[in-house]
Formats: structure tokens, sequence, C-alpha cells
């Protein structure tokens, strides 16, 4: 679909306003009931999801352009879908598909902003969002005695993603978390240097065309390595795996897994087993791209009726995403089963999590604000009494650590796959 | 010339300007000083009120609305301004209708409580009423001066229990308020089911709220419709003696803020005894057998389970009086709480503040109910205590408290009475330097209630200047100057 | 139109260059409100020239004495859900977004009120006035209402108006930036006391603050409030759940709270419901009524969903909706709710009641206390795209709104069978009332017509619908003045005042006074409260026609 196939959804906002809080129905603290960053921090009523409604309507009439406010305003957003969540509680409208849809506009007239620009062509040269070397992805496996996909066969791919594959000090979450798959037996294999991007950030950006030329290389790459099994411990990756790629119609036709989702498989089958205490009270964050945006994909096709006179409905009926089939029980399981460790929740979770503030291309374009997110979680964490703040995402642990240290908040920052090798 | 064209308007018979008339409405038993107003006028409906006040515009003439019998006591009817005409609505005593199904009375001003309480009792009906009013308490006065009724838990907004009214703005223009307004009649609008019962309006102006605590200056009203309430089947009444005031406030926040009981309040011994006392001596035997302070509360039995009503809520305020290490208790000694039941009625003459010295001078304002204890030391400190009563009457559902003191003291005797001028405006200035609100602006502390009220002055002048641009309605009175 | 640069300049020192926009792109987003569509059949109003976001009551005063000075139209709102529309009468025109002033300042338990700012939702304060044992009522539009919106500005009925009362009767203290930039406190305010009383001394200003009606930015802009509070029987904290893989409007209490019941009982037909309801509010036991909509059903997750659970819906038990009631009871002590439930009973039982074990079954009635006490959003928007509230106006005797309720009823259904309106076969009345008081001041009628503002026919239909609501010379016209929230009062087009206040006591002429009075230089925005001056005022019991739509106005 194009933005202005969502005309209908554009006149539908009646500014509810629901876009900037968390579904008010769960709220329970005061102090954390904000659901959308951008609003939270820019006030503007044009950083809410219904304010980019109101935008692209006055786009569509000629009113505006898109000039460099209309860039700011747009980009200056996660694209976490928390507005999508809140808005459609009570709404059948696509808040965040019209927002990607005006990214991909924004792209194709040549509106890209510049830092995302740099980005974007680190990929097109690098086969990366990292702007590092291509020749240097592999590194974050060091010496570990893994297949070599690129020459070898295995059941299993693990692919780290870009965020692990550069951010060195993340890498030895990224080691953890093949090494457990590695003392599980599974078959495993890793691309090294021939990784390449998944393309789901740049899709984000507006660069549809990117993401559609990675989704077929992904395609063509484990076709050859012959694996038949996906497992990633970038939640980003994730979702464009699974439900991007199902989005474009590029479905990779083997099992994608997130890496929580693998280890409780494994656990189940008594292949890893949680024995070590670990005496910590931890709260979980749901990170974006493992919670509500992966959440799988809807094909409809068809058009909208009228019955009873004037009540708007779908032939045939329409399913719409509204956040709740994403990945959230499988991470607190796992949590909960490791023995002496205290896990409690947070006031924004799940499907209504706050988002950890690198989404989106924000942390390319507005580190402040990414920090600032961030920040805004941390503190979240040390309301409910965690001594340490968990997620199962590279990003999230990146923009939380960096977060911590600008602001001096000494709360522990861990993967989900840190925790379970210390119980291992 | 003047009396002759104002009997054209209300008739000769109702122009009275006989050297006793003129005296009687020259004062009342207020400070304020006597001002002689040129005649009284007794009109008998509407329309004869709207032509007195088109004449008033035309003649520049000051017009005083008096609608209760004497004695009055708040400088609120003595005339600001020589050659005023008193606008004395006494006689207009219709008890237009009553609704038991809405539980609504329709008034014309001059009928008082007695006249109002019978009428509703055949209906099954009650009017809620400030503390004993005297008997010839014009109903429709009390509610516009926003005298407070014991029954916090019925006193949703400081209007209660009124509701809608006919009103005569200072321009002459007759105006109907809420719900009664309309193209038709009030008899028109009962056919529809319309009873004038709701308030609100018109659209986003609150005229009602011009009116009310108006002292007159915006409208002279000429009907009003009223909450009523259930006459009870049963009735219950306790009273809580205490030594000190604090537990009493205790119990009573525990009460309001339930909403349980009828009527609450809190009198000194003092106010109690000269409640129940029908003489000097009575109060003076009373004064010394009666406790430093009692609670008084009432349970009424109604609806459809009277008798399991009035059981669960003296059963819970039996354990909420425990819970402050109160008794309650039917009788105390000096006192059986169905007497003071019985006065909560219009006071019989004398006036019950009236038999203890003969005479008594009022400071009221609002506060909040835990502030009313440093209010009663306060005054402990400028009022002789064994001559000052004192009445709490939580309002507006416990949101605010009515702070009542009354200074009582011998008219004859001129230390007392000169003591008493004293007390009421010192007094009161000491009331408003520690907060207290005083809402309600007459006679001697008028301008303390208004010296921190600037913005409010500022506006009230001009909402004054749209309603009666000629100032002849009662000027002199709330922060309207007398016009020249 | 674009402001001077010395008109954006003083504006931008009062608040900083980070709060002040001129960007059409930012400006358009706030005039694409709720209503538009169905005044200018357009979802855009007038641009305003410009968008700031003060923080503070003197910068608030001080961007009024500026736009005084240039003469600078200004309104300000704070959600802007706003189903009146944002319609600013002149080209040159700012918005203030209130959405920096956003702090509960005081929470006074004992004497139970809460001092809030303007973008306080009413559902923030009612999760903090919880941990007092406080309440506030649940407004009409749901959860995200402001609570000074809909205590000062705007309409303020509430859900549980015969426990809490409504329509501004709960404020206790206001503090309001005149249109001339003066401030004004009411009441204790001005003294620096504690806000608990707006009134006096001498007369109450809250009657010219607000009628049925708030002034919705027509006088100046209210900048703090005062309300009071009721008693809370609930939890201090309450956590709504739902189970994995479920949609989120699926959460709901696991049960009704202690210290509450929610009992439905069905009578005979309608009219014995009526005098049912009644009874029950003059029995002073309620803290919520509902004649309508039970709130007992699964929510739908989206109009596909509702539309698959109407057509199975059982037509008997829908028929029995008709006349059932859903009843909110409440106690601070055990004994206190057992007589409440006992009266419920008795009563119950007195009209030839019962209890169906369809609508009574627990989590069905933990439902409905979330949709009664809270809510549960406004679903009816995604239905067909608008609803209007029907109800003409007024307030009144149950008697008197069964009346109107009957009249509009039929017009309704004339829609309705054209196919202009959603039509409702089951499961709702067009009988049904929200007491105020326990019926002490009456209550207020309400009916709702769902129209599609997108369909040309069904908005032309709803325009005649309300045209005929709304003429003075109809059906209606002794019901009292349209006054729904301002509702349908946008001066230019609708003409309320010009229309009804010559058959009402000429209060459209005190109104314009009041308005000339608070506002000399006209520059507080006065589209939904009474124009300086009416183009066209009817004569002789005339009828001036509303003038929608509007012409679109151009982006600059």
């Amino acid at each position: 679909m194009s933005w202005q196939d969502y005309t209908h959804d554009m006149q539908r906002c009646t500014r509810c306003s629901y876009c900037k809080w968390i579904p008010y129905r769960y709220m329970r603290n005061t102090d954390f009931i904000e659901g959308c960053p951008s609003v939270a921090r820019y006030n503007w009523h044009a950083y809410a999801a219904g304010g980019k409604f109101n935008m692209a309507y006055s786009l569509l009439k000629g009113r505006i352009d898109i000039d460099d406010t209309f860039l700011d305003v747009l980009y200056r957003c996660q694209m976490d879908g928390s507005c999508d969540v809140s808005c459609k509680v009570q709404q059948d409208i696509e808040p965040l598909q019209l927002m990607q849809e005006l990214r991909i506009k924004c792209v194709e007239e040549g509106k890209l902003p510049q830092p995302h620009q740099t980005v974007i062509q680190g990929l097109r040269e690098e086969d990366n969002m990292m702007q590092a070397p291509k020749s240097d992805r592999g590194k974050w496996a060091g010496d570990m005695d893994v297949k070599d996909l690129a020459i070898d066969k295995a059941e299993v791919v693990y692919h780290a993603g870009c965020r692990y594959s550069y951010d060195k000090e993340l890498w030895p979450v990224a080691r953890a978390g093949l090494s457990l798959l590695q003392k599980a037996g599974v078959d495993v294999g890793i691309m090294g240097a021939d990784e390449v991007c998944c393309g789901g950030r740049a899709y984000e950006l507006g660069c549809s065309d990117e993401m559609e030329k990675y989704a077929q290389r992904q395609l063509e790459t484990f076709r050859a390595a012959g694996v038949s099994t996906l497992v990633t411990p970038c939640a980003d990756c994730y979702a464009s795996f699974k439900v991007l790629y199902d989005k474009i119609g590029k479905g990779l036709g083997i099992e994608v897994f997130h890496i929580t989702q693998y280890l409780e498989r494994l656990l189940k089958e008594g292949k890893l087993k949680l024995t070590k205490k670990v005496p910590l009270t931890v709260t979980y964050h749901d990170p974006c791209h493992l919670g509500r945006l992966a959440e799988p994909w809807v094909h409809w096709q068809g058009k909208e009726v009228k019955v009873q006179g004037q009540m708007i409905v779908h032939d045939p009926p329409k399913q719409y995403r509204r956040g709740a089939n994403g990945v959230y029980e499988i991470p607190r399981n796992i949590l909960k089963s490791i023995p002496g460790l205290k896990l409690v929740e947070m006031y924004r979770i799940k499907e209504y999590a706050w988002c950890c503030g690198a989404g989106g291309g924000v942390i390319d374009a507005y580190p402040d604000f990414a920090l600032w997110t961030a920040a805004e979680r941390l503190r979240e964490a040390g309301a409910v009494g965690a001594e340490a703040i968990v997620s199962a995402c590279p990003w999230c642990k990146r923009n939380f650590l960096d977060a911590a240290r600008e602001t001096d908040n000494d709360i522990k920052v861990y993967d989900l796959i840190e925790l379970v090798q210390k119980a291992i | 010339m003047a009396e002759r064209e104002l009997a054209e308007i209300v008739g000769t018979g109702n122009v009275l300007s006989g050297t006793e008339v003129i005296k009687e409405y020259s004062r009342d038993l207020s400070f304020v000083p006597a001002v002689a107003p040129r005649c009284v006028v007794k009109p008998g409906n509407v329309g004869e009120v709207q032509e007195l006040v088109k004449w008033a515009n035309s003649n520049l003439t000051p017009l005083v609305p008096v609608s209760s019998g004497a004695p009055h006591f708040r400088g609120d009817t003595v005339p600001g301004t020589g050659g005023s005409v008193i606008v004395d609505l006494s006689q207009m005593k219709r008890v237009i209708r009553v609704d038991p199904r809405n539980k609504v009375a329709m008034v014309e001003p001059g009928v008082t409580f007695i006249e109002l309480q019978a009428e509703l009792a055949e209906a099954g009906l009650s009017a809620y009423m400030p503390l004993a009013p005297r008997g010839n308490k014009s109903v429709i006065g009390s509610v516009l001066e926003r005298e407070p009724i014991t029954m916090p838990a019925h006193h949703w907004d400081s209007t209660d229990p009124w509701l809608c009214a006919e009103v005569v703005f200072g321009t002459g223009d007759k105006f109907r308020t809420g719900e009664a307004s309309g193209p038709d009649t009030v008899e028109e609008q009962w056919e529809l089911g319309r009873v004038q019962m709701n308030p609100f309006g018109h659209s986003h102006v609150d005229f009602q709220r011009l009116i009310s605590g108006a002292q007159g200056t915006i409208g002279i009203v000429t009907w009003a419709t009223l909450k009523c309430h259930y006459l009870p089947q049963l009735k219950k009444a306790f009273l809580v003696p205490s030594k000190n005031i604090e537990p009493l406030i205790d119990l009573s926040y525990r009460l309001v803020r339930f909403r349980l009981g009828a009527s609450q309040f809190i009198l000194n011994g003092l106010n109690l005894a000269c409640l129940l006392g029908q003489n000097s001596e009575e109060i003076e035997k009373l004064k010394k057998t009666l406790p430093p302070w009692v609670l008084f509360v009432s349970f009424e039995g109604y609806g459809v389970l009277p008798e399991d009503k009035v059981a669960y809520e003296t059963a819970d305020f039996k354990d909420m009086a425990r819970e402050c290490n109160l008794k309650p208790a039917a009788s105390i000694p000096g006192a059986k709480a169905e007497e003071v039941l019985a006065r909560l009625a219009p006071s019989p003459e004398p006036y019950w503040k009236l038999r203890f010295k003969g005479g008594f001078q009022d400071i009221f304002f609002l506060t909040t109910l835990d502030k009313t204890a440093d209010f009663i030391t306060a005054m402990s400190e400028l009022a002789p205590p064994e001559n000052t009563g004192v009445y709490l009457q939580p309002t507006v559902q416990g949101t605010s408290c009515h702070c009542e003191f009354n200074l009582y003291y011998d008219p004859a005797d001129r230390a007392e009475a000169d003591a008493a001028r004293w007390l009421v405006g010192h007094g009161a200035g000491e009331m408003a330097r520690r907060g207290g609100f005083f809402s309600r602006p007459y006679g001697a502390w008028r301008d303390t209630a208004y010296s921190s009220a600037e913005g409010t002055q500022k506006m009230q002048r001009k909402v004054k200047g749209i309603f009666d641009p000629n100032g002849i309605l009662n000027p002199g009175k709330l922060c309207f100057e007398i016009k020249k | 139109m674009k402001l001077a640069k010395q008109e954006y300049q003083a504006l931008e020192y009062i608040v900083g260059r980070e709060y002040i926009t001129q960007e059409l792109v930012i400006l358009d987003t706030y005039n694409q409100v709720w209503g538009n569509k169905f005044f200018f059949d357009e979802k855009h109003s007038t641009r305003p020239s410009a968008v700031v976001l003060p923080a503070s009551t003197d910068e608030i005063q001080a961007i009024v004495r500026v736009c005084n000075e240039y003469g600078i139209l200004f309104k300000a709102f704070s959600s802007g859900f706003e189903y009146l529309s944002l319609a600013l009468e002149k080209e040159k025109g700012i918005l203030l977004d209130l959405k920096r002033m956003n702090r509960v300042l005081e929470i006074d338990a004992k004497n139970m009120r809460a001092v809030v700012e303007p973008y306080v939702s009413v559902y923030r304060l009612q999760l903090e006035a919880a941990k007092h044992g406080l309440y506030t009522g649940r407004i009409g539009v749901g959860y995200s209402a402001g609570v000074v919106a809909a205590e000062c500005c705007h309409h303020g009925c509430q859900h549980t108006m015969v426990f809490t009362s409504g329509y501004g009767r709960n404020v206790l203290g206001v503090e309001w930036v005149l249109p001339t930039g003066e401030v004004l406190e009411m009441g204790t305010g001005e003294s620096g006391g504690e806000l608990f009383s707006a009134d006096g001394p001498g007369f109450s200003l809250r009657g010219i603050l607000r009628g049925r009606t708030g002034a919705n930015g027509g006088h100046g802009i209210i900048t703090k409030a005062s309300v009071k509070l009721y008693p809370w029987y609930g939890p201090a904290e309450w956590e709504q759940e739902k189970k994995p893989g479920e949609p989120p409007s699926r959460g709901q209490l696991p049960k009704v709270p202690d210290g509450y019941k929610v009992l439905i009982p069905t009578f005979p037909n309608i009219d014995a419901a009526l005098e049912a309801a009644a009874d029950f509010c003059h029995a002073e036991i309620l803290y919520s009524l509902s004649i309508s909509l039970l709130g007992t059903d699964v929510p739908a997750e989206g109009n596909d969903e509702e539309w698959a659970m109407m057509q199975a819906a059982d037509p008997e038990l829908a028929e029995e909706v008709k006349s059932s009631l859903v009843l909110v009871i409440g106690g601070q002590s055990s004994r206190e709710l057992k007589y409440r439930e006992k009266c419920v009973l008795a009563i119950t039982e007195k009209r030839g009641g019962r209890f169906l074990p369809e609508f009574n079954e627990p989590a069905a009635l933990a439902r409905s206390f979330v949709d009664m006490i809270w809510s549960n959003g406004v679903p009816a928007l995604r239905v067909t795209g608008d609803f209007l509230p029907s109800s003409s106006s007024p307030d009144g005797s149950p008697d008197m709104l069964k009346n109107l309720a009957l009249r509009e009823g039929e017009i309704v259904q004339r829609y309705e069978r054209s196919g202009a309106f959603f039509r409702r076969d089951t499961g709702q009345r067009q009988i049904t009332w929200r007491p105020e008081e326990n019926l002490s001041t009456g209550a207020q009628g309400i009916s709702v017509a769902l129209y599609d503002p997108y369909d040309p026919s069904s908005l032309e239909a709803a325009r005649r619908f309300i045209s005929e609501l709304f003429d003075p010379r109809g059906k209606f016209q002794r019901f009292g003045v349209p006054a729904r929230g301002g509702c349908l009062q946008i001066e230019s087009v609708t003409h309320v005042h010009q229309n009804w206040g010559q058959r009402y006591d000429n209060y459209d002429l005190w109104l314009r006074k009041l308005k000339k009075m608070l506002d000399p230089n006209a520059v507080a925005d006065w589209s939904a409260y009474i124009p300086p001056d009416y183009p066209d005022y009817p004569r002789e019991g005339g009828y001036v026609m509303p003038s929608y739509p509007r012409k679109e106005e151009k982006g600059e």
C-alpha cells in the first residue's frame, strides 16, 4: 500500500490523543503512563501518531510540503509502535503503517535526512548499518570453533546482526548466545564475514528497495547454505526476517527464531539446564521488535463495506495487528526459571512497553533523543526496585548502557543470554 | 409624587410611609447605621416588581428588597443610602407547587419555613433548613443568602437547595434561570414534565450563581424552586459530648466523608444551652451542666427500607465514634438528642439567639473543619468564651465548614453593646487575617471580606454594570458604591 | 495568516524559541479536530498563525497581553479531543497547547479536593485520588478528558453524576487568565488561601465561568482548578489484565473490586425500568447508574468482530437489555454495602424485576464496572466514524426526558431507517438518562446518533437531523437551549444563541454583554461561545439557518 491508501485512516483520526499514552486501562503509576517517546520529549502534537495522520492529510491536500520540519517530525520517532497499539484499542486504523509509508515516500523523493543517508551509503558499500568494513564482520566470533556456512553446512544459522557484529563491547553476548547453542548440541554455523544486514532498519528508514535487495540475498544465501532454521540474538533482525520479509512477499522459507524462543525449546527438551543461582532482582524490558513489532504479518485483500446503514466493516473480515501476538511470555518464563532470580515488572510492558530509544534510526540521527528515551526507561526500572534491566536485543543493551553511563545510573544492563549463561 | 406613582404600581394600600413603618425599616439589630427609607412598597406579583424596578431606574431611586419579617440581623436590609424604597416581598406568600415525585417545591419570597414545612409535610416532604431559623425567615431569603443547611450529605453545592428562579434584574428585565426558562409559562412546562428543577444553564452562564449571595444587588427574586427531602418515617438522634473539640472534628470528618447521617453539626455548650433553653435563667443553668462541646447527628429512615437504613447508619456511626474514643448517647446531662432534634425546626419566638442576653452579633465565615480549632482558640482570646456561642456546620459535603461565633450581649447595657460592636468588626478582621473566608460580606465585616478580593470586586462591579447599570438595587452592599 | 515579525518575537520572548512554532507542518496538526468535518465539510479548519507551548500562568498571562496589544485571537486546549471542532474565528489567531501544564498540584484527602493543571486527564486523577480513598467522576468522553476542560471549560457531564455531580458543580477554585491578561482567582484563592471555595465574597463568579457548558476558550484560559473529590470504596491500586494473545482492549478486572457491587436487574418493560431507576436514585444508594448499554459484553476488538458479535447475539437477550439497568453500589462498610444491596433487591422486586444470570456473571459485571467507573474509551467513534450527541440539550425530570426521548427517537429512527445513520436493531433503547445528585437536580437526557462524516449522504442527513433538533420553531422548542458541551454551538455555523435567545429570556443579550465585558478587544476565540456581534440576527420569531459547509481555508 502507498501512503495515499491510508486516506481513510487520516480522515478517521479524531485526535483522541490515545497514541501519546499507553492504553489507559493498563496505566498504574502516573509517573509512567506516557507511551510515545517523541511527543513526550518534543510536545508538539505533530510528534504523535495522530499528528502524522494530520501531516499526511495536509500533504494529500496540498497544504504542506515535505520540508525540513516534516522530515524532523517524521524521523524523530523510533517507529516503536506504541502509538499503534494504543490507537487500535479503540480504532481500526493504522498509524505505524502510515508512518512507514510516509518514510518510503520521503526516500522516493530523495529526502532522507543526512545522517541516515550516510548510514545507507555505508550499507550499500559494506552491507552493514554500522559504517564499518564488511571484512570485519565475523570478528565478533573470535576464535570460537564454529562452522563457517560460507563453506560448510549446518541445520541452524546463527545470525548475529549488524550491532552484535561490530559493537565490540557486546561481542561477549553474541558469543555467549552461540556458545549456548553449541553446548546444547545444536548443529549451528555462522556466515561470519559473509553475513549481511537483514535490511530491516533500512526499511524502517524508508529504504524499502534496500530491504528487498537484502531479503533476496538472504533467501539465496540460506538456500545455498542448506539451513532449515535461523536463530538470531537480535530482535530487530528477528522482526525483519519474521515479519517484514513476509510483508513484502519474501519469506525465507525456513524457521525463524529469536534466541529466546530457541533457548526455551532447548530448556524444555532438557538440552540446557538452569542450575546455578543468579541472585538478582531484575526487570525485563520488552524489545519493540521482539514484542509488538514481531506480531506476524497479516495479509488481507478485500474491501470496506457498510452494514446496518453506516457501520464500517470489511469483506472479508480484516484482522488487525494490535500487538497481542508478539513474544512476551517466553523471555519471562526463562527468567522466572533461573534459580535465585527475582523478576519484577515495570509499569509499561508487553504490548505497551516504553521503547529503549534506539529504533527507527534515532540512535544514528538523534542520539540525544535516543539517550533521553533510554534514561526514562532506566528510571522506570529503578522505580520498581530492579537491580538490573534485562532485554533481548543488542540495540536495547547498547542504548541502555550508554544512557546509564550518561546519567550516572549504576543499574546493571544485561541481555537475557547473559543471565542464562550465568545460570548454566 | 413618588408615592402616588408607586401606588399606581402596587396599589395604595401597599405603599407605606408612616413614621413607625419608616423607623422599623431604617435599622435592624446589627450595628449598621440606621438609614431611613423613603417608603415601603409591598408588591404582589412579578409584574409589579418589574414596574417598580423600571420606575426606580427612571427616577434613579434605590430599591432595597426584603422578604423576611423583622427582626433582621445582618444589615443587608438596611438602606445604604437615604431616599431608598424598601421592596417588601413578604406578602407574596404562595407555595405555588409541591412536587412529591421530583421532590421540588416552588415558593414565593414571602413564604416562611413554618408555612412551607406545613405544606410539604402533607406531601411527605421536608425543606432543607438552616439551624433553627427564625419563624418569619423567608425561605427564599435564607437560600439566597447561602445559609448553610444542617444536612451536609445533601449539600452538593453552595447554592443548594436552590434550583431555579424567576428574577427581575436591575434593568427591569424579567428572567427565569436554568430549566425554568423558555417560551412558555411554568404551567405549560409542567404539562411537558418540566418542573424547573435543573439549575444549569443557559448555555455558558449560570445566572443563578450571580443572584445567590448577591444581597439583592443583581436582581429581585419573585419565585424559586427548591430541593426537598423525604419526611422520614423514623428518626434517631445522638449527642456526642467532648471536653475538647478535636475528637469531634475527627468524628465529623468521618461522618461527612461517607455522607452518613442526616443533620450533623457541632455546638459549644453555650449554643446548645441557647438552643434548648427557653429563657436566660434556663440557659444559664444548662450552661453549667452541658459539656464544653457537643456533636449532634441524626439518622433518618425513609425510602424502601427505613428501619434498615437507620440501623446500619447508627451501627456504623457508633463504630466511628469508638475509633475516636467518643461515646454517643441519646441523652447527656442537660440535654436529650430528641429535644435537639425538635429544635431544628423553625425557632419559636423569641428567636433562640435572643433568649440568652437579648442581643447577639454573629461572625461567620468559611474554612475547613480541620482549621476550626485554631479559629476557636483565636476567638477565645478576643471574646469572653462564657458569652460566645460556637456553631460549626460542615458544608458542601464536607469540603468546607461554616464557622460561626455568636457574640451574646445585653443591648441595654452600653458597655456590653460597645464591646460587641468593637468585637464584631475586630473579631472578623482577626479571623480573616488567619484565613477565614468571609464569603457572605455583611455589615461589620464587609470591608474585611473584600480587603483581599480586589479582582473579585472589579469583576463583580462589571457584572453589576450589566445587570443593574444605574446601581439602583441595594446600593452600598457587597462592594458596590452608592451612585450619586 | 502569518504573524508579523514583532508579534512572533514578542511571543518567542515569552516562551522561548523551542516552544513556539509557525511551521505549517505543525500548525496543521492543530486544526484537524474531531468535529471539523461535521461543521465545515473539511477536516481542516482555520490554520492558526502560530502554536505556543506555555509552561506557566505567568507565560499565559504575558501571551494574552501580547494578543491584546496586537489584536491576535487566541484559544487554548489540552488534549484537543473535541467533538466541538476547532475553529479560530479570525485568520490571525494562535493556539496555546497546554501540554506542559500537567501537574497534579495537590490532593487534600481530608477536605476531599484536588488542584490540577489543565493537561491532567480524568483517569490520571482517578489513579492518584484512589491512593487517598477518593475519586473524581467518569466523564462522558472517557479516560482522556481533561479535568479542567470538563469541569470548567466544556460540558462535564459524568456517568457517575448520581453520586459525583458534574457540570461545574465540583469547582472549588479556579485560576483564570482573563482575555484582558488579568488573572482572576475566585473565592479563597484570591486571598492566597487553600482552594476550598470559589464562591464570593458576595455572589459567585462561577456564574460567568460556565453554565451547563463552559466557554470553550471564549473568555480566556483556566490555568488551574480545584475540584471536589468523592469517596472511593475500592483499592488504592488495581490492575486490568488480559490473557496472552488477547488484544489489549480485552483487559479487565478479574472481578468487581471489594467495596463495590454491580447488579443488573431486568424489568418487564422500559417503563418499569425507568420507574425503578428513579426509585434507586431516590434511595440514595447509587454510585453509578446506566439505563443504556450494559457494558457487560467482552469489548469487540474492532468493527468486524463487533459485527460478528451483533449477528451472533441472542435476540431475546438483546430485547431484555432494553429494560435492564446497571447499578453500581459501594460502601464504606460491609453493613452499608449490604443495606444498599438489600435496597436494590427490594426495589427490583417491587417493580417486577429479576436478575438474569447472563448479565450478572462475575466477569461481565467486572467489565461493566470498568466502563461505568473509568471508561472503555469511545469505541462509538470507530463504528461509523463519528457520533452526534443527539439530545438537543436538556437536563430535567425523568418524565420530561422520557417525553423528549420519544419525540427525538422518532426522528432518529427515521434517519436510521433511511440508512443515513447506524441502525440499532438490538441492545439499545431510545429512552435513557443519567441522574444527577441522586436525581435531586434531575437527569441528563442522552441519545447518540452514529453517522459517517465521510459519506456525503450520511453527513447531509446528520446536518438535517441536527437542524431539526436545533430549530427553535420545531418540536424541541420548549425543551431548553441546546447546549451539549457547547456542542454544535459553533456560533459561526449553528447560530444557537441568535435563534434561541429570543425564546429563552433573551439570555443571549446578557451573554453578549458578558463577553464584551470580559473581552473588550475580542481576542479570546468565540467560535464555541458567543460572537461579539451577530451578522444576521433573526427577527420576530424567525430563524437563521445553520451555515455549513464553510469554505475551506487554503494553506498559506
